[in-house]
């Protein structure tokens, strides 16, 4: 039901549909409509023009009714189409199963056999048929249906493949079903929605191509007449009466496209991915839909980098997805801000806001605002983001197997990123990436630089990442989850790279993660996310000393301890809410121990607590008891 | 490289000999005796007889097989009797002028497809997108050969613009310039379709790649939107439309029959179809053979070209 609810949602589909339904209806009437016999000829009324006296659409070189030839075409040209559809897609079909349900030898033997006659440019095949069987219409639909039998076997086999190894055809060959039986009640019901898909697009194709053969002269002989043997006919008379050749080449013409908007529907229709929009491009900067005045910065912080509640959002379909709801974060000049939480606490997303990189659709940003030395980056305009992106911010990305081009050598994406910005030469751009890679501790990196990706260690992979970050000595460096994809001691090497780089170089670090060790190693300051929201805001020493929120201290306790055991490692029960429908109050009380109902009336604040400090909780934790 | 362009050109061998054995039978199925067929009902069955043992066909199957095989192998695909000619000779002279046409349309195909599909995944949505993907719909929707007419009918016939038919003209220099007035019209209705079907993939494969992490980590650097299309998301791209070029290249093979029936193009295809129709068997089956063996080599170059364009593919 849902299958049809979306094709007829498809308005081109449904266009199709209705074209094709005519056409099938008008093919199947056609002996009861009261026509001219289509093979009588009439050579004085040759060539007559359509709208004329001699009927809607004229007549042919033999002064045959038009408009009968084309109905009786189109009839025969679609009856041909179908049953060599049909021909292939059962034969094709049971190649395939037998292939895939019992592999071995035999899909082997078979498969290979498949592909040979995939070797051929499949109009060989057919013509080689033909000339075999000698021309005519039955041996041209059956050179069609052969030439197509090796793509359905193909598609047939992948599907039964995987289908015979479900636990369900396990179940049915343990219970003493015989192959037979489990072929035609496990295996054929869950293949035909792919026959179906397959035939839906190739059967317009198959109309073609018997039409083809038949314009050639080795289909449908005369008198019969198919739409391509009509404008093979006509083909002689093409420059003196145009009409003959137009009209059923239109015909075929419109049959194809119909089909092809159909087949294109129910592809959609039952292609799941399609189904969910997930095949959209992200945009080159994120969506910017801001209805209030943004806040100003606040100068105090003396900050190179503040966020003010910042906004973004993902709308899908009706959904709205609150990734971050309301942000303050400030960074100043050789300071380090740890951002921690747990996954799809928004903290990668609010790093990704900063310039634009959310993507979008779905990413919108509805709220707040960037400073960046006092310039406000929401809504700035593409190439304004564009020159400060690796140049003055950049950022590094956790797996760098993904981030990292694999077709390009680890040289040529390090040349590019400081040719982006600074237009030197090759060899000086390639003198510098050699000291990029350098400067990030890459033995050899006469020799690394000209590797690509796949050829590098994990650690190593990072380590160019970093590299890449800092090749126009950027201001600022935001680092999503750096570390994660690393082993323990590759990690910890990362991390002291990192903490030096930002001495020597004095960088702004903005770094995201949900490891409090790594927290304690490298950040002054930490920010804690939930839901979207900073619970909890510190210098890192203090927070790790007294956590002021009860999330805070409950994602501590998490951490195991080396060499302890004097504490119970203590998981968090329940799950962080889901952002399109977050609670009244504190997003967090569901699973506070110590929740009340004042916890889930009325907005809760970030309240600051102490020096430098905040928290979102109306009962925060006391000292002593957070320190254990 | 070299190793693995050995290695491919080996594995061509079972496929080739493979394509020999399926034409070999198909002609094999003829119903009645060629020798009949060629010297016409009225033949005298001494003649019939005697045409047979020249045509080595009162041997065995597998016999026969292994002699046209090795007939082949020495260059030798036998001699064609409508032509009274040596069948090798007409189908390389033929496949030529195919070759010209087919590789001229593929290549256009293959620039204006490849460019169409990117422009259409960088604008989704939009107004660009939308005229392509419509255009691309028209376009495989059309049957070549009623493009083709339709193309002489316009831009032959009413505005004077190419010759309506033919490689050459009749008189006049065979030069340069006249062989692409000629070419113009074939080789642009040949185009059309597989320009569709390649926009068409190129538009997902590069809407595929355009989510990938690394495209993001390209814009994260400030490289320009324009790099981030064209340079990152297309080369990676290509790694799934070159296979699917090499499909495309067997269907403009393919399509050029028609398109050389249209245009009275003096190509393989025409003479496949006239060869088909004046039962000249020995004509069919080795320019069919001949043709596939071409495309087979140039699916090989096909997968060279991926293992160089990919450096993950183990050469």
């Amino acid at each position: 039901m849902s299958f049809l609810r979306l094709l007829s949602r498809n308005r081109l589909a449904l266009a199709g549909l209705v074209v094709m339904a005519l056409v099938v209806v008008l093919a199947l009437i056609t002996p009861l409509l009261p026509l001219a016999d289509p093979d009588v000829t009439n050579t004085a009324d040759r060539f007559k023009r359509p709208l004329g006296d001699a009927g809607l659409l004229g007549t042919d070189h033999l002064g045959r009714d038009l408009l009968s030839r084309l109905l009786w075409g189109t009839r025969l040209s679609l009856a041909v189409g179908v049953a060599a559809a049909l021909i292939a897609a059962t034969i094709g079909a049971a190649i395939g199963i037998v292939a895939g349900f019992y592999g071995g030898r035999t899909d082997n033997i078979i498969m290979r056999g498949v592909d040979m006659l995939m070797a051929f440019p499949y109009i060989l095949l057919a013509l080689a048929i033909v000339a075999a069987l000698g021309p005519g219409l039955l041996n041209a639909l059956i050179a069609v249906a052969a030439v197509n039998i090796p793509f359905f076997a193909r598609n047939i086999r992948g599907v039964t493949v995987s289908i015979a190894h479900k636990e369900f055809v396990d179940a049915a060959r343990l219970s003493g079903m015989g192959d037979v039986r489990i072929i035609v009640t496990e295996v054929l019901p869950n293949v035909i929605p792919v026959i179906v898909i397959a035939m839906s697009t190739t059967i317009g194709w198959m109309i073609l191509e018997t039409a083809g053969l038949s314009f050639l002269g080795l289909g449908s002989q005369p008198p019969q007449a198919d739409l391509g043997s009509m404008l093979g006919e006509a083909r002689s008379a093409l420059i003196t009466n145009p009409h003959t050749s137009v009209v059923p080449g239109a015909m075929i013409l419109v049959i194809v496209m119909a089909i092809n908007l159909l087949g294109d529907g129910v592809r959609d229709a039952l292609d799941p991915r399609l189904k969910s929009g997930a095949l959209s491009r992200p945009m080159p900067a994120t969506l910017v839909r801001r209805d209030s005045v943004p806040p100003q910065p606040r100068t105090e912080d003396e900050a190179i980098l503040a966020l003010r509640d910042l906004k973004t959002e993902f709308h899908v379909k009706n959904r709205v997805y609150k990734a971050v709801g309301g942000v303050d974060l400030h960074v100043r000049p050789g300071e380090c801000l740890g951002i921690i939480g747990e996954s799809g606490s928004g903290k990668s997303v609010t790093a990704l806001s900063v310039m634009g990189l959310v993507a979008s659709p779905p990413g919108v940003i509805t709220g707040g605002a960037v400073y960046f030395e006092g310039q406000d980056l929401i809504g700035a305009p593409y190439e304004t983001l564009r020159r400060l992106r690796g140049n003055r911010v950049a950022y590094i990305f956790q797996d760098p197997l993904a981030t990292l081009h694999p077709l390009y050598t680890v040289g040529e994406q390090l040349i590019e990123a400081v040719r982006a910005h600074h237009p030197t030469s090759r060899d000086e751009a390639r003198t510098h990436a050699i000291d990029l890679l350098k400067s990030v501790r890459i033995p050899n990196a006469e020799t690394r630089i000209d590797s690509y990706p796949h050829e590098l260690s994990g650690g190593m992979r990072q380590r160019v990442g970093i590299a890449m970050a800092l090749a126009n000595d950027p201001e600022v460096i935001i680092a999503d989850e750096p570390t994660t994809a690393l082993d323990v001691t590759v990690q910890a090497q990362i991390l002291s790279l990192l903490d030096d780089l930002r001495r020597e170089r004095g960088l702004a670090i903005v770094f995201i993660t949900h490891d409090f060790g790594v927290v304690a190693q490298l950040c002054d300051r930490v920010a804690v996310m939930y839901a979207g929201r900073i619970v909890e805001e510190g210098p890192t020493a203090a927070i790790l000393g007294a956590p002021a929120h009860p999330y805070t201290a409950r994602l501590m306790a998490c951490v195991p301890e080396l060499g302890g055991g004097r504490r119970e490692l203590a998981a968090i029960p329940g799950l962080p809410p889901v952002v399109d429908n977050l609670p009244q109050g504190c997003a967090f009380a569901d699973r506070c121990h110590k929740a009340t109902d004042a916890c889930r009336e009325g907005e809760v604040t970030l309240v600051p607590k102490g020096p430098d400090r905040a928290v979102r909780c109306i009962d925060p934790e006391i000292a002593t008891e957070a320190a254990q | 490289m070299a190793g693995y362009i050995l290695k491919r050109l080996f594995s061509a061998i079972p496929v080739l000999l493979g394509i020999s054995i399926i034409v070999f039978l198909i002609m094999a199925m003829i119903p009645g005796d060629p020798a009949t067929a060629i010297l016409g009902s009225y033949a005298t069955p001494e003649n019939v007889e005697k045409l047979n043992r020249d045509l080595g066909l009162d041997k065995p199957l597998v016999q026969r097989y292994f002699i046209w095989l090795g007939n082949m192998l020495q260059g030798d695909f036998g001699r064609s009797f409508s032509l009274n000619r040596a069948v090798l000779d007409e189908v390389m002279e033929r496949f030529n002028a195919t070759l010209i046409l087919a590789g001229t349309s593929f290549v256009i195909c293959s620039v204006l497809g490849v460019a169409a599909g990117v422009v259409s995944a960088a604008r989704q949505y939009g107004l660009a997108d939308k005229a392509i993907t419509f255009a691309v719909l028209l376009g495989i929707s059309i049957p070549s050969f009623f493009l083709g007419m339709m193309m002489i009918l316009i831009f032959a016939v009413n505005l004077r613009w190419f010759p309506v038919s033919g490689m050459w003209p009749i008189y006049g220099a065979r030069d340069l310039s006249a062989l692409l007035s000629h070419l113009t019209l074939p080789a642009s209705a040949l185009a059309v379709v597989a320009t569709g079907v390649i926009a068409r993939l190129s538009r997902s494969a590069m809407l595929e790649v355009m989510r990938q992490d690394f495209i993001r980590t390209a814009r994260a650097k400030g490289v320009h939107e324009r790099s981030v299309i064209w340079r990152h998301a297309l080369r990676a791209a290509m790694v799934s439309i070159i296979p699917v070029l090499g499909i495309q290249a067997g269907f403009v093979l393919s399509g050029a029959v028609y398109i050389e029936m249209v245009f009275q193009w003096p190509g393989v295809g025409r003479m496949l179809v006239d060869a088909i129709l004046k039962r000249d068997i020995l004509l069919v089956q080795g320019g069919v053979v001949f043709v596939a063996a071409c495309y087979v080599m140039f699916n090989i170059a096909v997968d060279v070209a991926q293992g160089l364009l990919d450096p993950r593919i183990k050469t």
